[in-house]
C-alpha cells in the first residue's frame, strides 16, 4: 500500500473509533461525528484537487481568494442576525483588512508572489478576521440589548450616541480579540499552530517554519483589531437613529423605529 | 391656536403608535416654572413613553413639543437633555463612585459642584465616594436626582420616583422636589399613586393635561 492510503486509512480509523465509542455510549453524537468525518473527507478531496488546480493556472487563485472571502462572509453573516445586511456588513469588515495584509505581505516580500504562498495566507488571515469579527459583532449586538438602560442613561446625561456606545464598543472588541492574543501569546507552549505544524510536516526547518509562522501570527494581531473595529462601526450605525438615540438591532434584523 | 408659553415645557397632541398600537392618543402636558405637576394615569397609559418623547429619547409620530417657547426638535438632543432632565424609575448607576455619577459628562465639574448637587438631592457630601454601584433603591434614586440637577436644568421630570421606595424615602424625596420647585425649577412626576401626587404636587393632571377632580 501506497503512504497516502495508509495514512486515509489510519485517519479514518481515528473517526471509526470515534463514533462507536459515542454510540456504545448512546452520547447521541455517533451521526454527528459520521457526517463531520465525511464531510471533512469530501471537503478536503475537493479542495485538494481545487488548489492542484490553482497551482497550475496562477490566475486562478484570483477566484478562489474571492470564494474565501465570499464564504467567510456568509458565515460571519449567519451569524449576526441584527444587522439590517448582515453578509455585506461581514465582508467589509473581513476581507479588507485580510485582503490589504495579504498584499503587503507579498509586496514586501515577506511572502513569495506565488498562489502557493498567497492562498494559504489569504486563508489564515481571512479565518481570523471572520473570527474577530463575529465575535465583536455578536458581543456588541448582546451589549446593545443588555445594556439598554445604561446607554440611555449617558444619553440622558448630555452625551452624544458615539460616546454612549463606547464602553459597549470597547468591550466587544476586547472580546473579538482574546482569542488572537491568547493565540500569540500560547504559541509553542499550549499549540503549535497549523502553519508551523504544516510546514513542518512538509519538510521545511523547524526555525523556517518558527518565521513563517512568527509573521502570520503578527499579521492576524493587526488584521483582527482592525476587522473588529470595522464590524463594531458597523453595529454602532445599525444601532443609532437620527436625534443621537439608540435603537438596539431586533434579533430577527428588521429595521424598526423608536 | 393655543397660546404659545415662552417659559416652561408644553407638549401638544403627542401621538405614538408602537408595533401596531396607540401609546400616546394626543397627549397633553404643561409645565410651568416653580411648580411640581403630577402626571397621574394608571401603569401602562403611556406617561413613561411621554416623558421620553419630552427630550427626545423616544421621537413621536406627531405633536410638538416646546421648551421655553421654542420646538425642541430644533434643539440639539445633547443640549436639551440637560435642559430637560429625566430620572427614570430604577436610574441605572453608570460604573464609578457617586461622584463620578453625578459629575458625568461634565468635564468642568468640581468637587464644590458635586457636593452642591448632592445637597440639594438631601444626600450628605460624604456621599461623594461611595461606589455607586453599592448604593440601596432609595439612595440610588436620590443620586439620580443630584446627577440631574448637576447639569442645572429647567425642567426635571421623574418616572415614578417612588415606586421602589418605603414611605420614608419617598416622604424625603416629596420634600427635595418641592424645595427645588420653590427655587424655580419646574418638576414633573409621573405617578400612578394619587394620594403622594397630592401630597406634593401644585398640579395634578391626567395625560390631557387637565386636572382631576378632588
Amino acid at each position: 500500500m501506497s503512504d497516502g492510503v495508509v495514512q486515509i486509512l489510519v485517519a479514518v480509523a481515528f473517526a471509526a473509533v470515534a463514533a462507536g465509542l459515542a454510540i456504545r455510549l448512546r452520547l447521541g453524537l455517533g451521526r454527528e461525528i459520521v457526517v463531520a468525518a465525511v464531510r471533512a473527507v469530501v471537503q478536503l478531496a475537493l479542495v485538494g484537487a481545487v488548489i492542484a488546480a490553482v497551482f497550475r493556472f496562477p490566475a486562478l487563485s484570483v477566484a478562489f481568494v474571492a470564494a474565501m472571502v465570499v464564504a467567510s462572509a456568509l458565515t460571519a453573516g449567519s451569524r449576526l442576525r441584527g444587522l439590517r445586511r448582515p453578509r455585506l456588513g461581514a465582508a467589509v469588515a473581513i476581507a479588507p483588512p485580510a485582503l490589504v495584509a495579504t498584499g503587503v505581505l507579498v509586496l514586501t516580500g515577506a511572502f513569495d508572489a506565488t498562489p502557493r504562498a498567497i492562498v494559504p495566507t489569504a486563508g489564515i488571515l481571512l479565518g481570523g478576521a471572520m473570527a474577530a469579527a463575529t465575535l465583536t459583532g455578536r458581543r456588541m449586538l448582546e451589549g446593545v440589548r443588555d445594556e439598554l438602560d445604561a446607554i440611555e442613561t449617558r444619553l440622558a446625561l448630555g452625551d452624544d450616541v458615539r460616546t454612549a456606545l463606547a464602553p459597549v464598543l470597547r468591550t466587544a472588541v476586547v472580546t473579538g480579540l482574546v482569542p488572537a492574543i491568547d493565540q500569540t501569546r500560547s504559541v509553542g507552549l499550549v499549540t503549535l499552530p497549523g502553519t508551523f505544524v504544516g510546514l513542518v510536516l512538509g519538510g521545511a526547518s523547524p526555525a523556517e517554519a518558527a518565521r513563517t509562522q512568527l509573521v502570520v501570527l503578527l499579521a492576524l494581531l493587526l488584521v483582527e483589531l482592525v476587522a473588529a473595529l470595522l464590524m463594531a462601526e458597523a453595529v454602532s450605525r445599525a444601532a443609532t437613529a437620527p436625534g443621537e438615540r439608540v435603537v438596539p438591532p431586533p434579533p430577527d434584523g428588521r429595521p424598526r423605529r423608536g | 391656536m393655543e397660546p404659545r408659553s415662552a417659559v416652561g415645557l408644553t407638549a401638544r397632541d403627542v401621538r405614538l403608535r408602537r408595533d401596531g398600537r396607540l401609546v400616546l392618543d394626543g397627549a397633553r402636558l404643561t409645565l410651568l416654572p416653580g411648580t411640581v405637576t403630577a402626571l397621574v394615569a394608571p401603569s401602562g397609559a403611556g406617561k413613561s413613553t411621554l416623558l421620553r418623547c419630552l427630550n427626545r429619547l423616544t421621537r413621536a409620530d406627531s405633536g410638538t413639543v416646546r421648551l421655553a417657547g421654542r420646538d425642541v426638535a430644533t434643539i440639539d438632543p445633547r443640549e436639551l437633555r440637560r435642559r430637560v432632565a429625566l430620572v427614570v424609575q430604577t436610574p441605572t448607576m453608570l460604573p464609578g463612585t457617586v461622584a463620578e455619577n453625578v459629575a458625568y459628562a461634565l468635564p468642568r465639574a468640581t468637587p464644590g459642584d458635586v457636593e452642591a448637587a448632592l445637597r440639594a438631592a438631601d444626600l450628605p457630601p460624604a456621599f461623594a465616594d461611595r461606589d455607586a454601584a453599592g448604593l440601596s433603591g432609595g439612595e440610588r434614586a436620590r443620586v439620580a436626582v443630584a446627577r440631574a440637577l448637576a447639569r442645572a436644568p429647567e425642567v426635571l421630570l421623574l418616572d415614578e420616583p417612588t415606586a421602589a421606595l418605603d414611605a420614608d424615602s419617598a416622604a424625603v424625596i416629596g420634600r427635595t422636589l418641592r424645595r427645588l420647585a420653590e427655587g424655580g425649577l419646574a418638576v414633573c412626576l409621573a405617578v400612578h399613586d394619587l394620594p403622594f401626587a397630592r401630597g406634593v404636587a401644585d398640579r395634578v393632571v391626567g395625560l390631557d393635561d387637565r386636572e382631576l377632580p378632588v
